[in-house]
């Protein structure tokens, strides 16, 4: 890699990018140890047995998630963080702060609190604590991931700024790569064993191994939807299901404020069985808040919502949730029992013969076997593993409404793909979906319809194509 | 929300009191909490809570309003606190003691009375100078001025920090868990389980971070200062009010 080009590391989950990531900026195997051979040298050093300081001189680095890397409770504070280990002189470090602030686009925030940021900005925030030190590698793992579509062009395009300045060499990985791909001069493609299926320049790359990447689960730039072919995609429900049967969910003027401002003001909103709705809009425009009014967890200030019906803020939990399941953004935070039976089954009868069996073929339908996956910890599960799982108790009680909260948060390709398999299998059967996402991929690929939020209203709804 | 409630104010932190030194302002709180050992009388909890309430009002430009908002729930348990011990005082089963009222099987007693009301304006002190300290104090600014100037280990310090930005987090992670408890028709209120939860993902958050801080270098050597923390005439401003306080306080629980 030749100094000042910018490296893009493209491959599925478990294919092991961020490990490489670690590994450049010295972290794997000092801090996260394991068995490691070869040789790497990054800026004339051989990270693996060089010290920890020295390393940190050279590689600044971005991770994925933004609020995880923000050390200090303001902005400027938080960029100098980086200088003061690396023992800068005040007056040095009182010149280079603004300018790294600059760098990222960040000018005018220096007192800001870091958690009071925006995501995308939280993101650029920490770009500018990598940059400050002025390292020769700057190595970034997946940094758009967590961000809005805007927050992503915003951070690419400064990304963009900081490679054609060609002051450090940038690793880049990626799996999302429509905005990364053209950064690239050099492309490393891994399969989801961890080997490279090929390394090159990026045009090369594309012709010789389109084929192999695309097995591997991995993404490659093009419209949406286009790199896994047209005539691959599952065939649509017809989009008049269920268009003459009264809605599933309808809300009328549906106005909510949590303390301070309003959040959600007078929205009308219409869902019939089997219609598949994207729910988009930037970071703050509400997608989150409506999600949880339409399913209960919420009551409206004025306006009202009908569930099958009934008020679903007024509903018993139980009755709920077998007219409504709401899935979250990360799997993660949404586990409520030690082992992945407990998982599925929480809340329900567990005399029920019929349940039980009809739970049994779903764990099975969603590739996690019951007999293999029961009595694991949910928590160890793989990323994609973990993404099903949340959907299961939802799923195992057949609700007329699933209301998704970003879906494809932290997917690959295959974890997105098997998300749109099990949602379109529920649409067919005439459950209405109803998902909040910026996933643009997504969206091309499981909408029907897409409703879009600005500041809280309805201002399009619309078929898609 | 909770965000907001821990926020210190913009205004606070420009103050005379904004700006003294954290840790003398820690170390004037715990002196004034010795000195209400040295006595059982209300008068200097009086004098300390007045001191801390006014400094806050005026060196420390804090709102009325919140100033109230943030003492109001604790005074309460203060409250609590001396009524109980009014009640169950030991004072109340000496026969020698004058009865003030009987409540069914309860001797009321005037040394019981006292004893109460001297533990909970003790109470209401600790919480106004707690309250005058929180609402006042840049978190930022407490770090710096206990490495710099309280010599505490750096490790721990910044550690603390980001425990601290870490608290909203995990305040929107346990809402999100309840909910998540909710749509699957369980019980809505606290569950043992949520901790289990919880505590995964604070240590996930945890390691996340440490990662993120040694990658920027941290702990690997001697550290400069962006913010250079220094004492001040203002300081020792601070502390000679704090000592004139202490005084008073200590004179006015002189018996007789």
């Amino acid at each position: 890699m030749p100094p000042g080009g910018c490296l893009l590391i493209v491959g599925p989950s478990g294919s092991g990018k961020s490990t490489l990531a670690l590994a450049l900026a010295g972290l794997v195997p000092r801090e996260l140890p394991g068995d490691w051979t070869g040789t790497l040298e990054v800026a004339g050093l051989d990270p693996v047995s060089a010290d920890g300081p020295a390393v940190a001189a050279r590689v600044g680095l971005v991770f994925q998630d933004p609020e995880g890397q923000l050390v200090m409770d303001r902005v400027e504070d938080d960029v100098a963080f980086g200088l003061e280990c690396r023992g800068w002189r005040p007056g040095a470090m009182r010149e280079r702060v603004p300018a790294a602030l600059a760098e990222v686009g960040l000018s005018g925030l220096e007192r800001r609190r870091t958690t009071r940021l925006s995501g995308g900005q939280q993101q650029r925030l920490a770009l500018a604590g990598a940059l400050a030190p002025e390292p020769g590698v700057l190595v970034l793992d997946e940094p758009t991931a967590n961000l809005d579509p805007d927050g992503a062009r915003a951070f690419a395009a400064r990304l963009a700024r900081i490679r054609d300045a060609r002051s450090a060499t940038i690793v880049l990985v990626e799996h999302r790569v429509d905005e990364a791909w053209p950064l690239a001069d050099l492309v490393l493609a891994l399969g989801p064993d961890g080997r490279p299926i090929d390394v090159g320049a990026p045009d090369e790359v594309l012709a010789r191994s389109r084929a192999a990447i695309e097995a591997a689960g991995s993404w490659l730039p093009g419209p949406a939807g286009a790199s896994r072919g047209r005539e691959g995609r599952r065939p649509r429900p017809a989009p008049t299901v269920g268009l003459d049967a009264p809605p599933v969910l309808a809300a009328r003027g549906v106005r909510f404020a949590y303390d301070g401002p309003v959040v959600i003001d007078g929205v009308d909103l219409e869902i019939r069985p089997g219609e598949r709705v994207a729910l988009v809009g930037a970071n703050g425009s509400g997608k989150s808040t409506l999600a949880r009014l339409l399913t209960g967890l919420l009551r409206p200030l004025a306006g009202a919502v009908w569930l099958g019906g009934a008020d679903p803020s007024r509903l018993r939990a139980a009755e709920l949730a077998r007219r409504a399941g709401l899935v979250f953004p990360d799997p993660e935070a949404q586990f409520v029992a030690p082992t992945v039976r407990g998982e599925v089954l929480a809340g329900l009868d567990p005399g029920d013969r019929v349940l039980a069996d009809a739970v049994a073929a779903l764990m099975e339908r969603l590739g996690l076997p019951l007999d293999d996956f029961g009595d694991r910890s949910p928590y160890t599960l793989s990323g994609g593993e973990q993404r099903r799982l949340s959907l299961a108790p939802a799923l195992a009680r057949a609700p007329r409404l699933l209301v998704l909260d970003e879906p494809t948060f932290g997917q690959d390709r295959r974890g997105c793909e098997a998300l749109e398999e099990i949602l379109a299998e529920q649409a067919s059967g005439g459950t209405a979906v109803l998902a909040a996402t910026h996933d643009e991929r997504f969206i091309a690929s499981f909408a029907d319809r897409v409703v879009r939020l600005e500041r809280g209203r309805v201002v399009a709804d619309e078929a898609v194509a | 929300m909770i965000v907001r409630r821990l926020e210190v104010e913009e205004r606070a932190l420009a103050s005379p009191l904004g700006r003294t030194s954290p840790l003398l302002k820690l170390a004037i709180a715990l002196a004034w909490l010795v000195t209400l050992a040295f006595s059982y009388d209300v008068r200097p909890a009086a004098v300390i809570a007045a001191a801390a309430l006014l400094a806050g009002l005026s060196v420390g430009r804090l709102a009325p309003s919140r100033l109230a908002a943030g003492v109001a729930p604790l005074w309460a348990v203060a409250v609590g606190i001396g009524v109980t011990n009014m009640l169950f005082s030991a004072a109340n089963t000496d026969p020698s003691n004058a009865v003030l009222a009987m409540i069914g099987p309860l001797r009321l007693t005037a040394a019981g009375v006292a004893g109460g009301i001297g533990v909970a304006a003790r109470v209401v002190a600790v919480v106004a100078v707690g309250v005058v300290f929180g609402q006042t104090t840049d978190p930022t600014a407490l770090v710096d001025s206990l490495v710099q100037q309280g010599r505490a280990p750096e490790r721990f310090a910044y550690g603390a920090l980001a425990a601290y930005q870490a608290i909203p987090r995990l305040a929107g992670q346990l809402g999100t868990l309840r909910e998540a408890r909710r749509t699957r028709g369980l019980r809505a209120g606290w569950h043992p389980r949520m901790l289990v939860g919880l505590l995964v993902l604070a240590i996930r958050h945890g390691d996340r971070l440490a990662l993120a801080m040694d990658a920027r270098g941290f702990g690997s050597g001697p550290r400069s200062r962006y913010r250079e923390v220094r004492w001040s005439p203002l300081d020792a401003a601070v502390a000679a009010g704090a000592l004139a306080v202490a005084v008073v306080a200590l004179l006015a629980g002189r018996p007789g």
